[in-house]
């Protein structure tokens, strides 16, 4: 569909005819995220500069039934942005003010487009932690990051994005502007809208500005390593270490495809005879870091380790983060399309699940590499092929299903924090079965009823 | 166990094959991740992703399949907004040689009557060995016999017209440094501006006039020519100080106190050569070092942006001078000659008390115990050029010529 004159100008009057995109070099950059494959030309891009215009925009749309897909940085990884039905792409980078930091209150308020690491920056500089890390945080935005419901390295401590939104301001289809939750930690005056907005990726509402909740700076961080001969005995230890009481900040893991990619990429050293490297970090006072830190690394050992190691200064310790860090990246040089998944089981089911990939990676003939946050059961299983091998990625799409077959029979669930997207749609009913789904798409039509918020995305 | 219902519009398509104006390796292994958006001054200052590196890549990728046209006006926007500042390479964990897919844009968007005339022009002033040898005998640049040696200095194309001063500080710095005044461009100018094959000429030819190691007070040049000599033959002035271990005497003084001196990073030199560390140590040797946020961004020189781009230019530089400013620092130290130009030029126009000097310079005042002197005026009309209507105009009033190579 193309727009019509008209309503291009209407667009231009809301947010001036600068912000407005319209011709085919303009518009093809924004066909696609950080997803590979996926991708669909919008017919225009705007860029609104606050809550009022982008309520003026939205009230446009639904009236002439034109899809708008809202989007930050656009790293998500399940075509949650990509424009499917063209329309109009809604970009709120623009909006990146930081508006308070309360450290009285414990909170921030920010406007939508304000990139993640930014406000961890403006916090930090106050003292203050904002807990949720993304290993895209330098390119994502907060707007994205709770319409994601974002998670991170310190998931298994801190939580996720959902954790911390207090409150919204966000924008429904049909143009009203809702204030939901606000700078109370208590508060149960009506459904928790602020929650269900969270990970509602851009179909329910614009969100124009968040209130989250920060915590004190913990005065000292440290990561250390333990290596062992095969996933399963990495498996034992973390639940050996949840079992002796301690919840670490870190618990991250590679398998040996992993591992070998990354001492390729990056020479930290890494040992490559071990089936399974495992990264744990905590944060606190120092002497409570150090005792846990030796506590984890007991555990381990008692588990089978091969070899335990503490990372004695901070530049270790960095380096070791960046050993998972940049695990997507150190796979992704090995191919030229890059498919990554989130699948996600029950953490003692860990073990137990990666053997079950790998033994799907084997049946289809796919090179498939995982790592992952072994604290809350997040796997990352990474498939890399050459993009120009049509055999080779119908094979990895057709793998993959298996997988999230896989996850759900273990009690799992196809995604843990990437989202559904279009890329992961047509997998959801398997996950949350019909009464859901449908129960999904009442409430989708009752936020837009015109159903023009990123269709064909959840709630589709 | 069997698969989930397989997605019924699954889009997996292979990628068709492209017309062969990028190196497929090159441009394949970009994964859309977003990392390098953050680095990037021009998209800090849109905000709109196809001004971004990973935006500017997907527009590569529609040329490259014919998705859009080379006539199309973005494409040909971005292959000029884009400073080449190579910011977005080090930030990228899939490796991606941005330099190099640029050069390739280049070629095929800038060539032959779509290039831009002022940037044809300077090719050709620049191709001319006789040309520069004569602007350098007016201004008195250093030279020695040529003699075949191991170390020779690059006297750089406009470099020892403009600055003549910067190659007699380095052989204050090192004495026993040939510079041989037979020698021509380097080539770096022609691989920005979409003549990438003779750019790699100009460089070999560079290197069999000045065999041995050459020592270049260029950033942009030292990264280009290492690029097409190899790293080991080039050494930019405080890489080269660096490795030969030789430590800065002195200090560099105002009213009786150590100077406060602030870097502008050569974005090749940084980007390209991973230099940044050496300077930094130089100069922390001979003054007060001071770290400023955003030193290590482009200043909108960036080759011949300046002059094609001026007000584009002037936009990314303004919040940095502000940052210069705010920190109250005495210098800006630059290491590549277009920086210096850029910044001495617009320093001068805010009439900032902070000048701009080459690295060279510094170390050589503060070795031979003399004041710096105030940043130079440069004594020639100031022929602007507009490049809407493709005239010239000639300047009342003296001033600085915004050349920068
Ligand atoms: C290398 C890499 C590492 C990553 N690591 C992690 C990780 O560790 N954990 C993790 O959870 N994710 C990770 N991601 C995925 C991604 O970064 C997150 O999903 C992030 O939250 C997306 O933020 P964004 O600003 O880029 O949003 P976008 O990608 O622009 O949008 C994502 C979704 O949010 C919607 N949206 C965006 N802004 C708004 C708004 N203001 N109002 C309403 N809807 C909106 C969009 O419509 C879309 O549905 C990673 C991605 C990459 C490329
Ligand atoms: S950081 Fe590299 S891989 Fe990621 S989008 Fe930018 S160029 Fe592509
Ligand atoms: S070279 Fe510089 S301006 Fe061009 S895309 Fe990279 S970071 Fe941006």
């Amino acid at each position: 569909m193309t727009l019509d004159r008209t309503l291009v100008a209407e667009l231009e009057a809301i947010v001036g005819a600068k912000h407005v995109r319209t011709d085919p070099g303009d518009v093809e950059p924004y066909a696609r995220d950080a997803t590979p494959v996926f991708r669909a030309v919008p017919d225009a891009v705007v860029w609104p500069a606050d809550t009022e215009q982008v309520a003026a925009l939205l009230r446009l749309a639904t009236e002439r039934r034109v899809p708008v897909v809202p989007r930050g940085a656009g790293s998500n990884l399940c075509a949650a942005t990509v424009p499917e039905r063209g329309g109009i792409v809604l970009v709120l980078t623009r909006m990146d003010r930081i508006l308070e930091i309360s450290p009285g209150e414990l909170l921030a308020r920010v406007e939508a487009g304000v990139p993640t690491s930014v406000l961890a920056d403006a916090a930090a500089a106050q003292g203050l932690l904002y807990a949720p890390d993304p290993g895209s945080r330098t390119v994502s935005t907060v707007g994205g990051n709770v319409a994601t419901c974002a998670g991170g390295l310190r998931g298994l401590k801190y939580g996720v994005t959902r954790n911390y939104v207090l409150g919204t301001t966000a924008v429904l289809p049909t143009g009203e502007v809702i204030s939901t939750g606000g700078r109370l930690w208590k508060d149960v005056a009506g459904y928790d809208l602020t929650r269900l907005l969270t990970g509602s990726e851009g179909t329910l509402g614009v969100l124009t500005e968040l209130t989250v909740a920060l915590l004190p700076m913990p005065a000292t961080t440290n990561t250390g390593v333990a290596y062992f001969g095969s996933l399963a005995e990495a498996g034992r230890a973390v639940d050996a270490i949840i079992g002796d009481g301690i919840v670490p900040a870190t618990l991250e893991f590679l398998d040996a495809k992993c591992i070998g990619a990354v001492e390729e990429y990056a020479n930290l050293g890494l040992r490559l005879d071990a089936g399974a490297l495992l990264l744990f970090g905590d944060d606190g006072p120092a002497d409570v870091v150090d005792r846990n830190l030796g506590r984890i690394g007991e555990q381990c050992t008692i588990s089978g380790a091969l070899e335990v190691t503490l990372a004695e200064d901070v530049a270790r310790s960095e380096a070791l983060l960046t050993a998972r860090r940049c695990s997507l990246p150190a796979l992704s040089r090995l191919g030229t399309l890059t498919l990554l998944e989130d699948a996600t089981v029950p953490r003692p089911r860990l073990a137990a699940m990666v053997d079950r990939i790998d033994e799907i990676a084997d049946r289809y003939e796919v090179p498939m590499a995982t790592f992952g946050h072994a604290g809350d059961g997040n796997l990352h299983p990474t498939c890399v092929v050459d993009q120009r091998d049509e055999a080779a990625i119908h094979r990895a799409h057709k793998a993959f299903g298996d997988v999230f077959a896989a996850a759900i029979e273990m009690d799992g669930t196809i995604t843990g924090e990437h989202g559904v997207g279009a890329a992961k749609l047509p997998y959801l009913a398997a996950r949350l079965g019909a009464d859901q789904m449908a129960l999904l798409r009442r409430i989708k039509a009752a936020f837009d009823p015109a159903g023009i918020l990123n269709p064909g995305k959840l709630g589709s | 166990m069997t698969g989930l219902q397989h997605p019924p519009h699954e889009q997996h398509m292979a990628t068709p094959p492209g017309r062969g104006i990028f190196d497929p390796q090159l441009l394949d292994r970009c994964i859309s991740c977003g990392f390098c958006l953050p680095a990037c001054p021009t998209y800090a200052v849109s905000k709109d992703e196809g001004s971004s590196p990973r935006g500017r890549i997907t527009l590569m990728r529609a040329l490259e399949t014919g998705r859009l046209d080379e006539d199309d006006p973005r494409l040909r926007e971005e292959s000029s907004f884009c400073l080449g500042c190579r910011a977005c390479e080090p930030v990228c964990p899939a490796g991606v040689q941005y330099g190099d897919l640029l050069e390739e844009w280049r070629d095929h968007q800038w060539r032959g009557r779509h290039r831009p005339p002022l940037a044809q022009a300077l090719m050709m002033v620049a191709e001319r060995t006789p040309l520069l040898r004569m602007m350098g005998l007016v201004r008195r640049h250093a030279r020695t016999a040529a003699v075949p040696v191991q170390t020779s200095l690059m006297l750089g194309c406009f470099e020892r017209g403009l600055f003549p001063g910067v190659s007699r500080a380095v052989r204050t710095l090192l004495p026993d440094i040939a510079v041989p005044p037979q020698q021509g461009c380097c080539g770096a100018l022609h691989a920005h501006n979409g003549e990438s094959e003779k750019g790699r000429e100009l460089a070999r030819k560079l290197g069999e006039q000045l065999p041995g190691t050459i020592v270049t007070t260029a950033g942009g040049c030292a990264a280009h020519l290492a690029g097409v000599l190899g790293r080991d033959r080039v050494h930019e002035l405080s890489e080269h100080l660096a490795k030969t271990g030789a430590t800065p005497v002195g200090e560099v003084k105002i009213d009786g106190r150590r100077a406060r001196v602030a870097i502008q990073d050569s974005c090749h030199l940084r980007n390209g050569l991973r230099v940044f560390a050496e300077p930094r140590a130089l100069i922390s040797a001979v003054a007060d070092f001071v770290p400023v946020r955003g030193d290590e961004s482009c200043c909108g020189s960036a080759g011949t942006y300046s002059l094609l781009r001026p007000r584009d230019s002037k936009r990314i530089l303004a919040p940095k001078l502000d940052a210069y400013e705010a920190a109250g620092v005495d210098y800006v130290v630059t290491v590549n000659p277009g920086c210096q130009q850029q910044l001495h030029a617009n320093l001068r126009r805010r009439e900032s008390a902070i000048r701009a000097v080459h690295l060279a310079d510094l170390l050589a005042a503060a070795a031979e115990g003399r004041p710096l002197t105030r940043g130079r005026r440069w004594r020639v009309p100031r022929v602007r050029f507009d490049l809407r209507r493709g005239s010239r105009r000639r300047g009342a009033s003296g001033g600085t010529a915004g050349w920068s190579a």
